[in-house]
């Protein structure tokens, strides 16, 4: 079949002329391209390849300090040591990270694992092997540097909680910024930039922020520095100044050391809160640091939620504490505060028997406060109605947001027929009536909630405070100052005389033999207040409440103001499981009162003095600042 | 023994194999170039290695009589299609498409890139079988059918790169094989028939080359983002270039897959116009030595498997070296030799092996 010999191959021949001439058209016409753009137009593109070497590099501005309202420091910026590996510069990965095991007593895999998660990377970009070198491990490194020119240390600015745990609630932490974070921010905000997360970190965060800089970097074709050419200075973030008072959040977080509950300190005047806590809590360093998987653990495991802000995320029944706002319904709904109820320790309303804690006899309302009757209040409470009762909750505050500058907050809840028509899906049971008389049943409410709540009591002329944390805002480069400017002022109307009624039978809970609280007495500092306990399981013997698991026994509530003629502070402690308010809270809030009262009012915070403790800013002044700080901030210049 | 020394060189078409190695070194070198200094950089080895296995393909296949190849073509060619079967039924997706069988080892194979050997052979023997000076019908369908069947077959992996890389052997075919003048008319109405009907069957990506190609400025982050950086890249090097490893579009990571479909790119930012004028030289030098062996071949089977291999490979080039400046759509299409890739380089090299096994032989009195 295949032919042997030669057949009649011309017509082939003259085809493979054809093509010789097509093909060098063909390669003629490709040269041509080529040398148009590359000589003809060489140049200008020379100069679009020059600029794909500009690399921008952001320079984090130094974020905010922030300060207590005495001017100590709660958070700064500290140099921080990071251990770099540049993979173009290793001979030798296994000896290098070996070296580095060694030096730094970490496990290999670890490293490996660091290096293998940066593998996609180009090798001029370095990996990150250990955050948060010690000064000694800073040096060892540098000591290595011949042998080892692939370790390099950069330095970086970290933020650091000089108290450690204290106040970590009201500070929050930082963290990397969520894609929805910096979505959100609409490009403000550069991938892997750490930003607040909680508390006041990331409710001002824009005014601690700053704005960053950058400086612009030419390149070589291996990614190297060759030279900067140009560079924009970051504008530093604002210096904050809380309105907490170290000393009083210190004394608090000392007594829940061991203990959960949460404690809110607030000037009745001004709404400024003095102390907040939220126990247990959790050290913010550990965030900034990078949090290792022991420490993550500790944190989750903890059944009592350390991250979980209980002053504003935690609602209990406010218990014998509401007995104070049932005062002023009996007062405003035409009781008169000397009405007289008999206790025999037990009562029976609509068919279904109520207790009281104690067999009180014969008492008016200052007594019933002072002893905390139950038989009173449930008789009261059944005349007011739950709608008397809701509307006199949600005058003093409950039910709705504070309004605190510190993010999301529980509202509680205040019960009414609507309420349970809209929720429950049925009509409201009278009898449950008795049981919000003396605040159990579905009222629900913050700590938070009833300090403001008490502020309003605390407060002679009624008004119902908005509680913060914002003092001062200042500017480090222009000393502006941006002070807190509160929103419109809500108050409770107390006609002539009501006021000093309910005060009088506060006063007794914590002055006079018999009052819930006589053992937290100050001589001299009139502490008002009120106890109060909260069910944790149903109706069970008290007495056996020792030898019930801790988990089941009773929250323990004190709610109180000091002194009683121009209160200037306001104290709520919960304890949760403490059983009693008396014993679990009041000696606590006893002391607070005690240090702040005493130590008399503090001068405003020397703000002066401590703006020398900020580094020199080596930003050249300019005329305006860049960035207001947040217009959410409520403020006014002084 | 001796008399084989004496007469390999004289046999074995030197210049040929000369030509080719040279272009393998400079693909080598750009593979260096291109991957230093980042964790592929162990790709330059395995080009190396690639090089040395194609070397070896080619020394296999001079020493089989191409004519025995071209006899057994139906065969061999049935039996490659049947990797290009097996793909898309049960080829695991790598990047999109199936195109590689995986073996142990994180070895793998691209069929796709062999086939072109079994389906030259095989128009080789069909042309041989109708050598009249015009192609009868039936002869055409045949070439048609050769061509289309295995281009099918990888359209669906989807690879049109590599599918493209079939069209020089049909224009090869038919025009060496002899077409009339009604034929060419008829060929050249229902070529474009089809080039508008494979708008509706191209994927979304395939058109935004396409579009891109057309208005390279549509967008300037999209496809057509490739093409402008490429193009800086290659403009940038201006007549005598920036210099091995000193490519900043290249190796900053502005050129798309630099080391493989812009290599040519990376090559003319480095080593400039000259090395552009130099590489399309040696291509062309390729070329004419295809002519050459060509006319020297002893019979018509020999003459057309060496125009088809040649041809083929360079037509492959110029459509690489066209793309990679924008001047036609980029597909996924290869430069011989030069791109890196194991079944790029060994196919390729195994046509040239075929290529020597016609030259070899290309006295009758053997």
């Amino acid at each position: 079949m295949p032919a042997s010999a030669r057949e009649d191959r011309r017509p082939v021949l003259n085809r493979l002329d054809a093509l010789s001439v097509g093909a060098l058209v063909f390669f003629a016409l490709l040269l041509g391209i080529y040398w148009f753009h590359q000589v003809l137009r060489g140049g200008e593109y020379a100069r679009l390849a020059e600029n794909n070497k500009q690399r921008s590099v952001p320079i984090t501005a130094p974020r905010g300090f922030i300060m207590d309202r005495h001017g100590a420091v709660l958070a700064e910026n500290e140099p921080a040591f990071t251990l770099l590996l540049y993979r173009r510069d290793t001979k030798d990965l296994a000896a290098s990270l070996l070296f580095v095991s060694q030096l730094l007593n970490r496990p290999v895999e670890d490293l490996k694992h660091r290096v293998e998660r940066d593998r996609s990377y180009l090798d001029f970009v370095p990996v990150v092997l250990q955050e948060n070198l010690t000064i000694a491990e800073v040096g060892a490194v540098q000591a290595h540097t011949f042998e080892h020119p692939e370790l390099v240390v950069q330095t970086t600015e970290r933020r650091v909680y000089t108290q450690g745990t204290v106040a970590a609630h009201l500070l929050g932490h930082l963290g990397e910024a969520t894609p929805d974070q910096m979505q959100a921010a609409a490009g403000k905000i550069r991938p892997g930039e750490s930003i607040g997360q909680k508390g006041v970190e990331a409710v001002y965060q824009d005014l601690l922020a700053g704005v960053s800089g950058a400086r612009s970097l030419i390149i070589d074709s291996y990614g190297r520095e060759v030279s900067e050419s140009g560079r924009v200075e970051p504008l530093p973030g604002n210096k904050l100044v809380l309105t907490i008072d170290l000393q009083l959040q210190k004394i608090a977080e000392e007594h829940f050391a061991d203990k959960v509950g949460s404690v809110v300190a607030l000037d009745p005047r001004t709404g400024e809160i003095l102390a907040l806590l939220s126990a247990p809590n959790f050290d913010p360093n550990v965030f900034t640091r990078r949090v290792t998987r022991p420490e993550w653990d500790a944190i989750m495991e903890n059944d009592d939620y350390p991250l979980n802000n209980r002053v504003l995320q935690n609602v209990y029944s406010p218990g014998s504490v509401f007995k104070a706002f049932m005062a002023y319904a009996i007062l405003t709904h035409g009781g008169s505060p000397d009405e007289r109820t008999f206790c025999t320790g037990a009562s029976t309303f609509y068919g279904r028997s109520f207790r009281c804690h104690g067999r009180h006899g014969s008492v008016d309302l200052a007594t019933a406060l002072q002893v905390s009757c139950d038989i009173y209040f449930y008789t009261m409470g059944k005349r007011l109605g739950i709608e008397v009762i809701a509307e006199t909750a949600k005058l003093f505050g409950f039910g709705r947001p504070t309004g605190v500058d510190l993010g999301r907050e529980k509202t509680g809840n205040v019960p009414s027929n609507a309420w349970s028509l809209a929720v429950r899906k049925h009509p409201w049971y009278l009898g449950e009536t008795i049981s919000v008389s003396i605040g159990q049943g579905p009222l629900l409410c913050s700590s938070l909630q009833m300090a403001r709540a008490f502020a309003a009591l605390a407060n002679e002329d009624g008004a119902l405070p908005t509680p913060h944390l914002f003092h001062i805002g200042e500017n480090i480069r222009t000393a502006e100052r941006f002070v807190y400017r509160p929103p419109v002022k809500e108050s409770i109307s107390y006609p002539p005389g009501l006021r000093d009624k309910i005060v009088e039978g506060l006063w007794r809970v914590v002055n006079q033999p018999g009052g819930t609280a006589y053992a937290s007495r100050r001589s001299g500092l009139d502490i008002c207040g009120k106890t109060g306990s909260v069910q944790v399981v149903g109706q069970k013997d008290t007495k056996k409440a020792n030898l019930l698991p801790e988990k089941l026994r009773d929250h323990g509530w004190f709610a109180g103001f000091a002194p009683r003629k121009d209160p200037k502070l306001v104290v709520v402690v919960f304890a949760d499981h403490g059983e009693h308010g008396a014993t679990a809270a009041a000696p606590l809030a006893g002391k607070l009162f005690e240090n702040y009262l005493m130590r008399g009012v503090p001068p405003l915070a020397g703000l002066t003095a401590s703006t020398g403790a900020h580094p020199k800013s080596p930003v050249p002044p300019h005329p305006e600042p860049r960035r207001e700080p947040d217009a959410t901030v409520p403020r006014t210049r002084i | 023994m001796s008399r084989l020394r004496e007469i390999l060189p004289r046999r074995v078409d030197v210049r040929l194999l000369a030509i080719v190695a040279a272009l393998s070194a400079i693909g080598i070198l750009m593979v260096v170039s291109t991957t230093a200094g980042t964790p592929r950089a162990d790709l330059a080895t395995k080009q190396m290695i690639f090089a040395a296995i194609g070397l070896g393909c080619a020394a296999l296949l001079l020493l089989i009589d191409y004519r025995i190849l071209l006899q057994y073509s139906p065969g061999l060619y049935t039996l490659s299609l049947l990797a290009l079967v097996y793909l898309p039924i049960f080829g695991k997706r790598i990047a999109g498409a199936r195109s590689w069988i995986r073996f142990g080892g994180g070895f793998q194979i691209q069929p796709s890139e062999f086939v072109r050997l079994s389906t030259a052979l095989l128009l080789a023997w069909i042309l041989e079988n109708d050598d009249r000076a015009f192609l009868r019908g039936r002869t055409i369908a045949a070439i048609a059918g050769a061509v289309a069947l295995p281009m099918v077959l990888i359209l669906v992996q989807p690879d049109l790169g590599v599918a493209v890389t079939y069209l020089p052997f049909v224009a090869t075919a038919l025009f060496f094989g002899g077409l009339k003048a009604r034929w060419w008319i008829l060929l050249l109405v229902t070529g474009s028939l089809l080039v508008g009907g494979s708008w509706f069957v191209l994927k979304e990506y395939q058109k935004d080359r396409i579009r891109t190609f057309l208005d390279p400025g549509l967008a300037a982050r999209g496809a057509g983002y490739q093409v402008r950086q490429a193009r800086i890249a290659i403009g940038s090097g201006g007549i005598v270039g920036k210099g091995w490893q000193k490519g900043t579009q290249s190796r900053l990571g502005f050129l798309p897959v630099r080391h493989t479909d812009f290599v040519f790119a990376a090559l003319a930012e480095e080593w400039g116009f000259i090395g552009v004028t130099v590489v399309l030289g040696l291509y062309g030098v390729f070329l004419a030595r295809a002519i050459a062996l060509a006319r020297d071949a002893r019979d018509r089977g020999g003459s057309m498997l060496v125009l088809l291999l040649g041809i083929g490979l360079v037509a492959q080039a110029l459509v690489n070296i066209a793309m990679n400046v924008g001047f036609l759509p980029t597909t996924g299409i290869t430069l011989p030799f030069l791109s890196y890739g194991g079944s790029s380089m060994i196919a390729s090299w195994g046509m040239v092996g075929l290529m020597l096994s016609v030259s070899y032989r290309r006295f009758v009195n053997i």
